[in-house]
């Protein structure tokens, strides 16, 4: 199988033929409406049949890191922008919430004022990095919030008074967090609605704009759709999720030190995305879990065979596979079996080079 | 600052901006001609100063480490170019997911061969020490990479201006589809250029190492941060700007470090958003999109 | 016949610009491509010289089957192409911009160099200025003169009087008449009086399907054909652009 990227005149009908993509999905729900919420069950009924603290450690990294990745996906997968500083507002939820709570005390109120705290502060931070880097060409973003991310990994390192750089601090989390069954149950909750808030917003107006600006960005751009403005927008929306997320994994560690900043965790977020399948949300869980259950695996298997220590290694040729060869991951490649290709967000791949300049060599746009 | 720190922090600086140098002008040379934001590019330069190391540990001789250097990064460059960015041009966000995952694999597998942490590397011998006049202290080594730097990028400049192969990239960055249309084969032009750039990245890697004392597996993405600053400084695509960028962002880190060290990168993020605000596709930046 | 197109079809991602182009080209003389915007002209030349190949359909150039071959392969077995754009490289010289087409340096390619700067005056006088630096005109005769110091067969020329002032349009005129002693020339053009001042035959393209073909001097008499797919009422003056 070969990948098949849409030529440069993007999906036809997106646009030609509004609401089209809503009634796709919503054919897709009516065969798979039930699935999401069967997982959904079955991960609510596990407490009842394990109680190990192990195995809710694991999923409650596995569902905050899905968050996270899922917040990457409305980048990637559903404005066509790769971001390398999405770890920041990662890492600028966690602090704040670990900061809050250690200077003040273990009240739900400060944690309340944390939560709020880290929405204002990304909204700004995306305000600044969209308005600098999103004016010129997509993959300026990638850089750009390389060096945004870079420079904040660098203030939690050297701003030890308050961080205690990479040997970070921990804190108290409100006493009822403390109880491993009732934390599993509320992450799970926290879980669900941000799946249910983003996809409300991806099949909202401005997520249909969105989505037509990854298809044909010229073309909405015609249309009279402030490009830049919507971009900005799904950049606002990803950030405030990512600082969210950022929250739930710092209150599960009680602890926080550089490695919230660190860009490993974008690269995980992009790993998690893209193996799960980017453009579809559910991707990043799938991701997630099977990176993170992975990894917890093949480290306790590490003390017998080094090598395995280097997991990264196998994701990372996996993926450089799946982008290849398989451009909707696994959940891509799935739906494609069952419902025929060409369909979904993501198995029409990711949104081609706008400056058709570059693609000249392999087919390049006409003109007629 | 007297005037012998003042003259010391400037060869550092200028010194740092030709490694840097090495890293963002293939990089931008790169995107210009392919419209490929290579991510694998920090991790040519991260292999280059690893085969420095070994080679240097094993030889002794320097200028071996720095040619094996090229040709291991002229030959994983070409690897790469064919294995995976060729199977997607024209495709912006492929490309820098697929080199991303190039990136991932080769720092992976240097970790798992040479081990996660830092290797201390030693100035060769020959190139050890300092000159002193007056005041003035001047570290061999640093004016050695000042030198080669030099050397390399007017080489790169006459072969860019000079030769056939120069007029063909210079044309295949403005329209690559033209190129091809008076019967040049621009995908040989594509894989000689990702070949030669990962080995000037390579190049810069190596020379690095001595200079900062150690080669450790973070130094790619590091470094890489850097050549980013520098190409958004320079404009995307422009010699000339590469250049320019990498002594404006290798002299401002030198001249901070001094002042107040924690704020170097700060200041070299600063001017970028200073330029990008300015002038969006940087100083010599061509165009819109 | 020196180029034929058989059944050609193309489709550029979800859109299928040809659907069935069929014409051929005698050697040695213009063949005019007429039709209306978006009628797939250019796609028809693009698809000529591999830059969007056809998905279905042959392609012949000397009898032998050249669709689905790289640009550039295409190039070299002697198919010269200027763009509707004229895609003129503006960071290189004038002189860079022919070079830059020239293969070897043998005699034969000097030699058409010189014919080039005959036909062109005007760029011998600039050749040291920058691509970028030149008018629409001389870039325009740039262009073609890149494609004719190739040893070409056929050269297909896209919209070379678009955007251009009346008087350009009568030099160009004048050095179509000059190139078409030395090669076979597909010409797209929407300039009625500059397609039929140069041209011998014409083909009609409407809709990714070929319509019509034959001798231009016939076209001209046939008001209805004119009407119906170019939209050119030749009473309401010679020069009117269809479209």
């Amino acid at each position: 199988m070969r990948a098949e990227w849409p030529g440069p005149s993007g999906w036809r009908g997106l646009l030609g033929r509004p609401g089209h993509y809503g009634w796709q999905e919503a054919k897709g729900l009516s065969l798979a409406s039930g699935l999401p919420w069967l997982v959904v069950l079955i991960l609510a009924a596990l407490p009842l049949l394990i109680s190990s603290y192990a195995v809710f450690n694991l999923m409650d990294q596995i569902l905050i890191l899905g968050v996270f990745a899922m917040s990457y996906d409305i980048l990637l997968g559903y404005t066509g922008i790769v971001s390398f500083g999405h770890v920041l507002f990662f890492g600028t939820g966690a602090y704040t919430v670990a900061i809050i709570l250690k200077h003040t005390g273990p009240g739900l109120g400060f944690l309340l004022l944390a939560v709020f705290g880290t929405v204002l502060i990304s909204l700004v931070i995306s305000l600044v990095i969209g308005y600098l880097s999103l004016r010129v060409k997509d993959v300026y973003y990638a850089m750009i919030t390389l060096a945004f991310a870079e420079l904040f990994a660098i203030i939690a390192e050297k701003w030890r008074a308050v961080t205690n750089g990479s040997d970070g601090f921990s804190f108290s989390i409100p006493h009822f967090l403390e109880d491993p069954t009732l934390f599993y149950y509320l992450i799970l909750v926290f879980a669900v609605l941000t799946v249910i808030l983003v996809r409300r917003f991806i099949h909202s107006p401005t997520g249909r704009v969105l989505l037509s600006i990854r298809e044909n960005e010229k073309r909405a751009e015609f249309l009279g759709y402030n490009v830049i403005r919507f971009k900005l927008i799904s950049t606002l929306v990803a950030g405030v999720v990512a600082g969210l997320a950022g929250i739930a994994w710092a209150l599960q560690q009680a602890f926080v030190s550089t490695g919230v900043m660190a860009t490993d965790k974008t690269i995980d977020a992009l790993l998690m995305t893209t193996i799960g399948g980017t453009g579809t949300l559910y991707g990043a869980f799938i991701g997630s879990g099977l990176t993170n259950f992975a990894s917890d695996r093949l480290s306790s298997l590490a003390e017998h065979y080094p090598l395995l220590q280097r997991w990264h290694l196998i994701f990372g040729l996996l993926y450089i596979l799946i982008v290849l060869f398989f451009p909707g991951g696994i959940l891509g490649f799935f739906r494609g079996k069952r419902w025929g290709r060409g369909h979904g967000a993501a198995e029409r791949g990711y949104r081609r080079v706008k400056g058709e300049r570059a693609d000249g060599p392999v087919n390049g746009g006409g003109k007629d | 600052m007297g005037m012998g720190t003042f003259v010391n922090l400037t060869v550092n600086g200028l010194s740092t901006g030709m490694m840097i140098f090495l890293l963002a002008s293939g990089l931008s040379l790169i995107f210009g001609l392919m419209g490929v934001l290579n991510f694998a590019h920090g991790s040519l330069f991260m292999l280059g100063g690893y085969t420095g190391v070994v080679v240097f540990a094993h030889s002794g001789s320097f200028i071996l480490a720095l040619v094996s250097a090229m040709l291991v990064g002229l030959l994983v460059g070409w690897v790469v170019e064919r294995l995976t960015v060729r199977r997607v041009y024209g495709n912006a966000i492929a490309q820098i997911l697929v080199t991303t995952g190039v990136m991932i694999v080769l720092n992976e597998l240097v970790k798992a061969v040479f081990g996660p942490d830092i290797i201390a590397t030693p100035v060769p011998p020959l190139l050890a020490g300092s000159w002193a006049i007056g005041s003035v202290i001047l570290i061999k080594y640093r004016l050695f990479t000042l030198a080669v730097g030099l050397v390399v990028a007017v080489a790169v400049h006459l072969l860019l201006t000079k030769t056939r192969l120069g007029m063909v990239v210079r044309a295949g960055v403005e329209n690559p589809e033209m190129v091809q249309a008076l019967g040049i084969n621009i995908r040989q032009v594509f894989s000689l250029v990702f070949a030669f750039g990962a080995a000037l990245a390579a190049l810069g890697g190596v020379m690095m190492a001595p200079a900062v004392g150690a080669v450790n597996p973070d130094m790619g993405l590091q470094n890489q941060m850097l050549a980013f600053i520098v190409v958004v400084i320079g404009g995307m695509g422009s010699f000339l700007g590469s250049a320019l960028g990498s002594i404006l962002v290798g002299l401002a880190g030198a001249y901070t470090a001094w002042f107040l060290p924690e704020a170097s990168l700060a200041v070299n993020v600063l001017l970028m958003a200073v330029v990008l605000l300015l002038r969006p596709n940087g100083l010599f930046g061509m165009g819109g999109e | 016949m020196i180029l034929e197109l058989k059944q050609v079809k193309t489709h550029i991602g979800q859109f299928r610009i040809l659907q069935d182009i069929t014409f051929a080209v005698p050697e040695g003389k213009v063949t005019v491509i007429l039709g209306r915007n978006g009628a797939g002209k250019t796609t028809t030349l693009r698809s000529i010289m591999g830059l969007t190949p056809p998905t279905e359909g042959e392609i012949l150039l000397d009898g032998k089957r050249i669709e689905g071959l790289p640009p550039h392969v295409i190039a070299r077995k002697g198919v010269g192409f200027v763009p509707e754009d004229q895609a003129v490289f503006s960071a290189l010289t004038v002189n860079e911009n022919l070079r830059l087409a020239m293969r070897g340096r043998d005699q034969s390619a000097e030699e058409r160099l010189t014919f080039v700067l005959d036909v062109f005056p005007d760029l011998k006088e600039k050749l040291s200025r920058k691509g970028g630096g030149l008018s629409g005109g001389q870039k325009q005769m740039l262009a073609i003169g890149r494609a004719l110091v190739r040893d070409n067969r056929v050269l297909l020329v896209d919209e070379p009087s678009k955007g251009l002032a009346p008087i350009m349009v009568e030099k160009l005129a004048r050095a179509l008449r000059v190139i078409k002693d030395q090669t076979t020339v597909v010409l797209v053009e929407q300039n009625f009086a500059l397609a039929s001042a140069v041209g011998e035959r014409y083909v009609i393209i409407d809709d990714g399907h070929t319509v019509r073909e034959g001798i231009l001097c016939e076209l001209e008499q046939d008001r209805e054909l004119l009407r119906r797919y170019l939209g050119i009422s030749p009473a309401n003056g010679e020069r009117g652009r269809a479209g």
